[in-house]
């Protein structure tokens, strides 16, 4: 171990640290938004519509005169089920099933490849607009077409990290002390690449998010009672010019919470690295 | 692997792709429940009767093999059948369509491909200035902040806010909001290519020479970062037309997207089908183009 001589830089710099306050926050309103406001929801209030944000409406009320706060709650609790269920389901088909294909070897290996191969020569969007199309709506069908759209781009990563591990003396040693294909890829090539897996889950969780608030605000999310993000955005994007706030919120969240999303998971992905982290002596 | 080989391989699994997608399609809008029948019935109070003659009519109740065969045969020919809810030919409305998708399309990667390139190069050539921060700035803004959401910030800002200028129905709005879309995904690893290029021998051979710095990074730098470029020039096609859908739904511009969209709501599965099948085959094409450039470019093998 040698000393570096200069200060190292801290593991979690302001713009981080701000950025997990953030991702917090609405993990809080999520789970506890529903006692912060006294408001449904969905309780339409129509003698108080389009009100600016004041103290009984703090964050204002929609054309309808529901509370935009309680609905950014309900939203964001949809909004982030959807997006971690759909991400879960992207890396159970691209790195579940993708690592039993690849350790099986052909023919399965062809098939499922080919079938993500299929899956990555359309626009994920549409991908997902026909599987929410085709099955019908709700969060289920959303989380689903989620995870085909995502899986590709984890079975790309997956096949690599493979191609590299399987390469490597402590696989064929292992296969030499008579482990089984399967059980070879589970003790001692999962760990190996759960870092990288790990890096992969910080890229699509908040791509899952971003493209089910796209489906929604195109129409093809949840049922139409639920409120989330992309839907609350959709609903008052009509009535922008007398409620201009009831848009502003639910932009002003979606960006903010996939930004900071994405800033976490980079600063996560670089403590992870040993060979990025700052000062490392290794 | 002889010339001959090498170009067949590729064209035999493309076309293979394209005809996988197009039954895959088939199946999944087979598959949605509700038919244009009951989306007219609603708007014009058709009765029972009515609607069974109507479905009759335009052959939507018949099984699923049976009508991919009834499709397959015309749409080989490029004929694509009436949208049921325009009654006009798919093909036609697909070619109104399809120049507004196309521009919004070129524009924005052309632009941000251009954006990509002089921050890229700028962050190289001047290594103390803000530009490498802004390499990073820009590649975390593309991967985090939505384009819809910027697309209607862009609307409440500028249309509703200043009262500048109507941004529905304006091309150029939504092809920037794309363009720094794409030039934040192609910036960073066109950064990183060029950096690594700068430290390899040739281009410390140039340097012993004693060449211009302009000559080392044109001659010898760039041409080291063109493979990476193809590469994600063709990803980055794809997922500019995914981006186009939304942004000509938002933007009111009647594009392919708008016209997916109308075809999805109105089940108009012809019209859907022909959409899915148009795209996929443009998406194959353009990754089989840049395959056979990448080929051309960098004749090593790849992995």
């Amino acid at each position: 171990m040698s000393a570096s001589l200069a200060a190292p830089p801290p593991r979690w710099p302001l713009g981080s640290l701000a950025a997990a306050g953030l991702v917090g926050l609405v993990l809080l309103l999520a789970v506890f938004g529903r006692w912060l406001t006294p408001f449904d929801p969905l309780a339409q209030d129509l003698l108080s519509i389009n009100q600016e944000p004041d103290a009984v409406h703090w964050l204002g009320t929609d054309h309808l005169g529901r509370d935009v706060l309680a609905r950014l709650a309900a939203g964001a609790r949809l909004t982030l089920l959807t997006g971690v269920g759909g991400a879960l389901i992207a890396f159970g088909l691209g790195a579940g099933l993708g690592l039993v294909a690849l350790a099986l070897g052909d023919p399965l290996r062809s098939l499922v490849l080919g079938f993500f191969d299929l899956l990555r020569a359309l626009p994920g969007i549409l991908v997902a607009i026909l599987l929410v199309a085709a099955l019908s709506p709700g969060p289920g069908a959303v989380m689903l077409a989620l995870g085909l759209t995502f899986a590709p781009m984890v079975a790309e990563v997956v096949r690599g990290s493979f191609a590299r591990e399987t390469a490597a003396d402590y696989v064929a040693a292992a296969r030499v002390f008579g482990l089984s294909r399967l059980a070879v890829t589970w003790r001692h090539i999962l760990p190996n690449i759960a870092g990288t897996l790990l890096t992969m889950a910080a890229i699509i969780l908040p791509r899952c998010i971003v493209t089910e608030s796209v489906l929604s605000f195109l129409g093809l999310g949840g049922a139409p009672d639920i409120p989330s993000w992309g839907r609350m955005i959709a609903d008052a994007a009509e009535f922008a010019e007398e409620a201009p706030h009831a848009v502003a919120v639910p932009v002003l969240a979606l960006s903010l919470f996939t930004l900071s999303l994405s800033l976490v998971g980079a600063r996560i992905r670089s403590l992870a690295d040993p060979l990025q982290r700052a000062g490392g002596a290794r | 692997m002889s010339g001959a080989l090498g170009l067949a391989l590729p064209t035999l699994r493309a076309l293979g792709l394209v005809a996988a997608i197009t039954v895959l399609a088939f199946l999944c809008i087979g598959a949605v429940p509700g038919d244009v029948v009951d989306v007219l019935a609603l708007q014009g109070d058709l009765t029972a009767d009515q609607q069974a003659a109507l479905r009759e009519e335009m052959g939507v109740g018949r099984p699923l093999h049976e009508r991919f065969l009834a499709w397959l045969g015309p749409a080989l020919r490029g004929e694509f059948g009436q949208s049921l809810r325009f009654g006009l030919p798919v093909s036609e409305l697909m070619w109104n369509a399809l120049p507004t998708t196309l521009k919004l399309a070129g524009l924005s990667f052309g632009i941000g491909l251009l954006l990509a390139f002089v921050v890229a190069v700028g962050a190289i050539a001047r290594p103390r200035s803000a530009l490498p921060a802004l390499v990073q700035a820009v590649n975390i803004w593309s991967v985090a902040v939505p384009t819809f959401c910027v697309g209607i910030a862009a609307i409440l800002v500028f249309s509703i806010w200043l009262g500048w200028l109507p941004v529905i129905g304006n091309l150029w709005v939504p092809a920037l909001i794309l363009a720094i879309d794409r030039a934040g995904e192609l910036v960073k690893p066109l950064y990183d290519e060029l950096k690594e290029q700068q430290g390899a021998p040739h281009v410390r051979a140039a340097r012993a020479k004693g060449l211009s710095a302009w000559r080392i990074g044109v001659v010898h730098v760039l041409p080291g970062a063109v493979p990476v470029l193809l590469a994600l020039s063709s990803v980055g096609l794809a997922g500019l037309l995914g981006g186009s859908l939304t942004m000509e739904v938002l933007f009111g511009l009647p594009g392919i997207g708008s016209l997916t969209l109308n075809a999805v709501h109105g089940r108009d599965w012809p019209l859907l089908q022909a959409v899915v099948v148009l795209l996929a085959t443009g998406v194959v094409l353009i990754n089989a183009l840049a395959d056979l450039l990448h080929r051309l470019v960098d004749p090593r093998p790849r992995r």
